[in-house]
């Protein structure tokens, strides 16, 4: 037997069940915290769907994020009238340093694996050029973005949701959301179909730049302050959650649902360690192999998903 | 004045002349076949048409309308579709999805009018009379039945000439019978349906006129009522003289190699010093028994009368066994590296001494052989993609010959290569024949496979049909047997 498409959920559910047994976890509280923790990640991943559904990567987000976070507290400093100005200077930077890397994918014709890596290492020169210490301060309002609540609930995970939604229907129900679909599916044939695929494949970039600044934004207010090292790491976890959610890496195929039950499961799984004092070495092993299990069981035909 | 009519069509690539001055005229209404051997140019008029190539000189005119078709789209907003030989619908998108990608109908508010695009499907299949289910995934319906995707998406695009690149290849016997009876139920006034094949029975069954092309000339048009399946087929090979090199007699002795082949006759023996040739239309499996005699899938073959099971190319080349590809881009040449390397790659344990290569001893055997096969380049260090594809096949020759081998299998080996290298390369084989060596030759071009085996063995859909021996072959009885004949026709 082969748990196909769905495999995501049926883990999710077992983790959840299993972590209902310790009575910390249980708390509302508790898991207000893991939805919140999530939401930088989860807003990561929504966007890298986009990109891994088109058949293209990006390893880039993770350092943008770090970028974003530095220049959006040490712009900022603190004072509450920056407000408006950052958040615009984040959507900004994400959006610009989408289509660049969109527009070189498109005229370069490098593997957007390669690409990517440059743009990711010239952003990291960027940010540690910048400072190599922690900057600024992250306003009120961007703090209460990430870490806040509206009429008693988290407003974190309530913005993911709302993004996810979006997603969901741009990419089932609009003309753009079947074109991602058919460049990854196969590009040539989309191409013969009369799809503008260097189009298609600049605006996943762009959609991708767009949720790193969100992101950031989300990791600012939860700092509070400019931290070089914050993105560190964020793009693989983003692409791992989108991969172990069941969107083929090699595009085509996938959902937006898989990508957030797979956050949730990797959230989850830390916040089930963390509880039971697990040390943090053991915690990468286990979450390791936790990863390599749920995509047995997610990616239908195994290996084939990455051949 | 005909629906679609062409003029001098002419289409040169570098040093071959695909396409030399074709007249057609074609009326709507009527399916109209296209045939030929292979080369004859079918595919590249079919591509010209499609806006895939664009013609060196010459008209087309549509409705009286000259034409000029730069990109497939605008062949296709013109009224010409052509639905490809190897499916290119997406599998993991719906029917509908796939038929109306690119063109799909959005409500006001931007979305995808799902109901549009199921109700608009509907309606096609409808019309057309094709069984499908617009909410299908694509992925999962057979190849008959995406085939059927990209007819219906090509009908959606242009109803005006349809054209269909040997459509039955990939289908069953019954899914071909039950493709034309689709196709008899989209003739209509105003479409004009092309149809490219080699297959003579379902010419004969579904077209009204019938073009036949060779060496990229128009042999003539005529209506298929007037036609039986030998003059088609004479008209075909045409009447050429065909040039015999005297062969070298064969050893007497036992074969070399044997192996089981499914069809008549049941075997395929090679003896010592002889050179079997294998006949066949694209596709008809020549290349796959090809392969795996060279290792390339598993087989259990039988060489100098015992059974041996060959497991990989490696396990080929260790009895002996040496197979050049078809392919040489992709499957012969390492791109980038050196002549010598390249000449040299499959020998090296001969040339090297506790897994060292011995680059002395590798240059002068790699320097040896390549004088003999005569090529020419700048220098044995030049990446081998700079030399022509004549000189080229000869370092896979080299490469070869370099292992010394008792059984040679060639698949092509003069595809690409201009005429004087041709010639070398029959005289090469004639002389590895003489010098005992058995040799399987798999070749497209009827001419040369007839010029040099001694035996011809024919296939057809993946099995053995027919074995000629030395001079009973003749052209138009192989290019028969290749095709199929037609039960009850003379």
């Amino acid at each position: 037997m082969r748990l196909t498409d769905r495999g995501i959920y049926w883990v999710l559910a077992t983790v959840l069940a299993a972590a209902g047994l310790i009575p910390e976890f249980r708390s509302l509280g508790n898991l207000a915290n893991v939805a919140t923790q999530s939401a930088a990640l989860a807003v990561l991943a929504l966007g890298q769907t986009f990109v891994i559904l088109c058949g293209l990567i990006d390893l880039s987000v993770g350092q943008l994020t770090g970028l974003i976070v530095v220049l959006v507290c040490d712009v900022a400093a603190g004072r509450d009238a920056m407000t408006a100005p950052v958040l615009l200077l984040a959507l900004g930077l994400g959006a610009g340093s989408g289509a660049i890397t969109g527009l070189l994918n498109n005229r370069l014709r490098i593997h957007p694996l390669i690409l990517t890596f440059g743009t990711m290492s010239v952003l990291q020169g960027i940010v540690f050029t910048y400072t190599d210490r922690s900057v600024g301060r992250a306003p009120a309002a961007i703090a209460w973005l990430a870490d806040g609540r509206l009429l008693g609930l988290p407003v974190a995970p309530l913005l993911v949701l709302l993004l996810a939604a979006g997603a969901h229907v741009t990419l089932t129900r609009t003309r753009f959301g079947m074109h991602v679909h058919a460049v990854g599916g196969g590009r040539d044939n989309a191409r013969r179909a009369g799809i503008d695929t260097d189009r298609v494949a600049a605006t996943v970039f762009v959609i991708s730049g767009v949720s790193a600044s969100i992101g950031g934004l989300l990791v600012a207010g939860r700092l509070g302050v400019g931290y070089p090292h914050a993105g560190a790491g964020f793009e693989l976890d983003a692409i791992v959650a989108v991969v172990l959610g069941g969107t083929s890496l090699t595009g085509g195929r996938g959902s937006v649902a898989g990508t957030v039950a797979a956050v949730l499961l990797l959230g989850l799984t830390n916040n089930v360690l963390n509880l039971l004092q697990i040390s943090s070495f053991i915690q990468m092993l286990v979450k390791g192999l936790i990863v390599i299990g749920a995509i047995l069981v997610n990616q239908p035909g195994g290996r084939r998903a990455f051949a | 004045m005909a629906f679609l009519e062409i003029r001098g069509l002419s289409k040169t690539f570098p040093g071959a002349t695909a396409l030399d001055g074709v007249d057609l005229s074609a009326e709507g209404g009527e399916v109209h076949a296209l045939v030929g051997a292979n080369g004859a140019g079918k595919s590249t008029l079919m591509l010209v048409l499609a806006g895939v190539l664009s013609p060196t000189a010459g008209e087309i005119r549509l409705a009286g309308v000259p034409v000029a078709f730069s990109t497939p789209r605008a062949a296709m907003e013109a009224g010409v579709s052509i639905v490809y030989q190897e499916t290119s619908a997406l599998p993991e998108m719906t029917v509908a999805e796939n038929i109306f990608l690119g063109r799909e109908p959005t409500t006001r508010l931007g979305l995808v009018d799902r109901r549009r695009l199921y109700e608009e499907t509907r309606r096609l299949l409808d019309r057309y009379h094709l069984p499908l289910d617009p909410a299908a995934q694509v992925g999962r319906l057979t190849v008959a039945g995406q085939q059927l995707v990209e007819i219906a998406r090509a009908l959606s695009i242009a109803a005006r000439v349809l054209i269909l690149d040997e459509p039955t290849a990939v289908l069953s016997l019954a899914e071909q019978r039950n493709l034309f009876d689709i196709i008899a139920g989209l003739r209509g006034p105003r479409l004009l349906i092309l149809y490219v094949s080699h297959r003579l029975e379902e010419i004969f069954t579904i077209a009204d006129r019938i073009t036949v092309l060779r060496d990229g000339r128009k042999v003539t048009t005529v209506a298929t009522a007037d036609l039986r399946q030998a003059d088609l087929v004479r008209l075909m090979v045409g009447h050429e003289v065909r040039e015999r090199v005297p062969l070298p007699a064969p050893a007497g002795a036992p074969p070399l190699l044997e192996a089981r082949l499914t069809g008549n006759p049941p075997r395929l023996e090679v003896r010592g010093g002889e050179i079997l040739g294998f006949a066949g239309l694209v596709g008809a499996g020549r290349s796959r028994l090809g392969r795996s005699l060279a290792g390339l899938d598993p087989i259990d073959l039988r060489l100098d009368g015992r059974p041996v099971r060959l497991r990989s190319p490696a396990d080929a080349l260790a009895h002996g066994i040496v197979y050049l590809t078809e392919d040489r881009k992709r499957e012969g040449l390492f791109d980038n590296l050196s002549v010598l390397v390249n000449a040299t790659a499959a020998a090296l344990p001969s040339l090297s001494r506790f897994g060292v290569v011995r680059l002395a001893v590798e240059r002068r055997a790699g320097a040896a052989i390549l004088e003999r096969l005569r090529l020419v380049a700048r220098s044995l260090a030049a990446p081998v993609r700079e030399l022509s594809g004549g000189n080229q096949q000869k370092v896979i020759f080299g490469r070869a010959l370099l292992c010394r081998p008792r059984i040679l299998v060639c698949d092509e080996p003069t595809r690409g290569v201009d005429v004087g290298a041709k010639d070398e390369i029959y005289d090469l084989l004639l002389e590895l024949a003489r010098q005992g060596v058995a040799i399987v030759l798999i070749s497209s071009e009827l001419k040369e496979v007839l010029a040099l085996s001694h035996r011809v063995l024919v296939m057809r859909d993946g099995a053995a049909v027919r074995e000629f021996t030395g001079g009973e072959a003749n052209e138009q009885d192989v290019l028969l047997a290749a095709m199929g004949s037609l039960p009850g026709a003379a």
